[in-house]
């Protein structure tokens, strides 16, 4: 019966490997998510400066404090404002921005149909 | 000196632009031929120009720093190659590229031209010529390349070290081509519409100045990324700055029109349609070098914080913009014959098709690039639109659009039968098996990725196909396509499959993962002409066992004092191994930044590919059925 601490040691090492790995994913997705608000046009993941740097450790931080990828987001959201984050969220600020693409496209299948059918 | 003559030429340039047009619209109403003079008076406008152009490349050459554009932009100890570079590096020196670019192609046009109505060709010099003297008003009064300093400083400020690459160095001139390339397409839409020319003719002479500025177009982008890539020590080649995009909605644009103009070019339809792309390409061409010059956008791109150079650029820019919608509501008719033979699946709903999603590109990407900023105008609020919002809104109609680009050049002109439907299903299912098996090895959003690179996948074996099937026929269009394919594979797979490691090292350590040994094994000091080099070694054991030694840079520039950081990339056809290092401050360590990139040397070799069938195309006498 010897080998069930050790099975469970090791389990739980290689657990601890992937939820380790797990957060070194989360980690730089969020990094890769954010602006770099002294460099220009790089994200915290790309940039070495020293703000890119200690945001890494904060992001790091607060995932080890159990937060999950949104509360980090509005947490810095709050913190830096919304120019910090390469992903717009979706509010009254920003309907047009979301749905205007969209719109265009639908416009333009609609005038492709009603030429289809008037050539007819 | 030079710069003395520099000046005088510019002025004597613009000078000429008067007798032009004088000359042109006198041409205009008596006689029946092109006026000789016309041609001529073209040409020395050009002379000028190109005069103009040298005196200032001679001033860097001399590092004459009584130039304040040369004092602001150069310096003594900088490598000849950089010292010339350094003429268009600047915002003054590339306006007098535009410039030279604009007169070198009203030139060319006028030679290529002969066979044309001598109506239309005169209009599309009267344009061009607006927008000649446009950009002379504009160079002399706001940005003159040749103001002088006294007294005469001892030594230059420099240029900025990361423009100072030989990628760089020739961007600018080929993204230009591309750019002005569009502006005789601009003058020449104008003077059809003037003078009734829209037609099938116009389409097939048009359509080689569509494809040279495509090609340029392209290639300058290409020029760009690659320097990205390398020089900016990320290990990306794309990150939808504002600056990149501005370069990519005139190629939407464009790529759009390209395809327009071999539909008009077979039958006169879609005429308004390629109208408003020809003057949106221009003026996408034109507010691009606007938001890039006038400091909105905040970039490595952006040489001066003027504002009056941004309003001059932006009333210019209103003024030909609305030249252009007054010419195309008052003399542009839409007589297309109506034919009766409009099916569905038709090359023409496919290139339509073609269009649709052209246009939706560009929309994503032009609201998301000025939308922040209006944003930021009228509420004050600050907001960044980056990666994950372009990847949201282009990928999923990525795939139908892929699949409409397999199937489209399929079909024929008017009505065909969906032929080869038995290879196009056998395709569909080996791309979705393939992609399942592939995207499966690492589950990252199982759904979407193996749904996207199936469709690139398709695209890529019915091409593939095409080059057996069709030979020579449409080698071009063909190349160009089985190219895009490869693009968006690669694009793909390097995201899906890239690795990389961010850590600091000291000398003499070592980083093992599951998947690399990094060992860092001493740096060295080196002193070149213009900078210091810090050379890092570093070899990395794969897990294969073959290793590689690389050697990444810092250099420390005297003028300006800047440090850059050196990527060391080792490329072979499969990866690329991508390295950068950058200090810590005040420790002894470095951070060490390193990535396997997989199949990165093939999303350059497809843009390749990509321009090669553009440039096939230009030296085809017809499109093929």
């Amino acid at each position: 019966m010897k080998f069930i601490p050790i099975f469970l040691i090791v389990s739980i090492i290689l657990n601890f490997n992937l939820l380790k790995a797990d957060e070194i994913k989360t980690e730089n997705k969020i990094a890769k998510n954010l602006r770099c608000l002294i460099c220009q046009g790089q994200s915290v993941y790309d940039s070495d400066s020293e703000f890119a740097i200690s945001l890494k450790l904060v992001i790091k931080n607060k995932i080890q404090q159990g937060l999950s990828e949104e509360q980090i987001y509005s947490f810095l959201k709050m913190k830096y404002g919304e120019w910090i984050l390469y992903d717009p969220v979706f509010n009254r600020n920003t309907y047009f921005l979301w749905l205007l693409p969209i719109l265009i496209f639908l416009a333009g299948g609609a005038i492709i149909i009603k030429r289809f059918y008037n050539k007819k | 000196m030079a710069s003395l003559i520099g000046s005088y030429s510019l002025s004597f340039g613009l000078l000429f632009s008067i007798l032009i047009i004088f000359f042109s619209v006198k041409n205009l109403k008596d006689a029946e031929i092109l006026d000789k003079k016309i041609i001529t008076f073209t040409f020395i406008q050009f002379f000028f120009v190109v005069i103009s152009f040298f005196g200032l490349i001679i001033s860097f050459i001399n590092s004459d720093f009584s130039n304040e554009t040369v004092f602001n932009h150069s310096h003594t100890t900088k490598p000849l190659f950089y010292k010339i570079s350094g003429t268009w590096g600047n915002h003054e020196g590339s306006l007098l590229l535009w410039l030279l670019v604009l007169t070198l192609f009203i030139s060319i046009f006028l030679i290529k031209s002969n066979q044309q109505p001598k109506k239309y060709r005169i209009f599309t010099l009267l344009f061009q010529q607006i927008i000649i003297v446009g950009f002379f008003i504009f160079l002399i009064k706001t940005s003159s390349p040749f103001n002088y300093i006294f007294p005469k400083p001892n030594e230059g400020l420099g240029l900025n070290p990361i423009l100072q690459d030989p990628a760089l160095a020739i961007h600018p001139p080929i993204l230009y081509l591309g750019y002005v390339g569009s502006s005789i397409i601009f003058s020449s839409a104008l003077a059809a519409m003037v003078t009734s020319y829209v037609s099938k003719e116009w389409a097939k002479h048009i359509k080689k100045w569509v494809l040279a500025s495509w090609v340029f177009l392209t290639l300058g982008i290409l020029l760009g990324s690659i320097w990205a890539y390398y020089e900016l020590g990320w290990g990306g080649f794309w990150f939808w700055d504002p600056v990149e995009n501005v370069s990519l909605m005139p190629w939407f644009a464009l790529t759009t029109l390209l395809h327009c103009i071999l539909v008009l070019e077979k039958k006169k339809i879609l005429t308004s349609w390629a109208m408003i792309l020809s003057i949106a390409t221009f003026a996408l061409s034109m507010s691009g070098t606007f938001l890039v010059r006038s400091g909105i956008l905040n970039s490595v791109h952006t040489f001066a914080n003027d504002p009056e150079r941004g309003l001059f650029i932006l009333i210019f820019l209103f003024t030909l913009i609305f030249l252009s919608i007054f010419i195309f509501i008052f003399f542009h008719s839409e007589k297309e014959k109506l034919e009766n033979n409009f099916f569905w699946l038709s090359k023409e709903t496919s290139i339509l098709v073609n269009n649709w999603f052209m246009m939706y590109f560009l929309s994503v990407v032009l609201i998301g690039t000025i939308y922040p900023i209006f944003l930021e105008v009228i509420t004050a609020n600050k907001i960044s639109v980056g990666p994950p919002f372009y990847n949201k809104l282009i990928l999923p109609f990525l795939i139908p659009f892929l699949i409409a680009m397999a199937i489209g050049p399929n079909l024929n002109w008017v009505k065909s039968d969906f032929k080869d439907k038995f290879y196009m299903t056998i395709f569909l299912i080996i791309s979705f098996l393939l992609s399942a098996v592939i995207i499966k090895q690492f589950d990252i959003n199982f759904l979407i990725n193996t749904i996207l690179v199936s469709s690139a996948f398709f695209l890529f074996f019915s091409t593939s196909r095409e080059f057996f099937v069709k030979r020579f026929r449409n080698l071009s269009q063909n190349i160009a396509h089985f190219g895009f394919s490869l693009l968006i594979l690669s694009i793909l797979f390097n995201n899906i499959f890239s690795n990389e490691v961010i850590t600091n090292l000291k000398i003499g350590e070592t980083l093992e993962t599951e998947k690399f040994t990094i060992n860092f094994e001493n740096i060295e000091q080196e002193d070149e002409k213009n900078f210091k080099a810090i050379i890092g070694k570093f070899s990395v054991q794969n897990l294969d066992g073959s290793s590689d030694i690389l050697n990444p840079e810092l250099r420390i520039y005297n003028q300006p004092n800047i440090i850059t950081s050196e990527a060391d990339i080792k490329t072979n056809l499969l990866t690329d191994k991508f390295m950068t290092m950058n200090y810590v401050q005040n420790q002894e360590y470095f951070n060490i930044r390193y990535q396997v990139k997989p199949f990165m040397i093939w999303i350059w070799v497809s843009v390749i590919l990509i321009s090669l069938g553009g440039f096939l195309s230009f030296f085809k006498k017809r499109y093929e059925v």
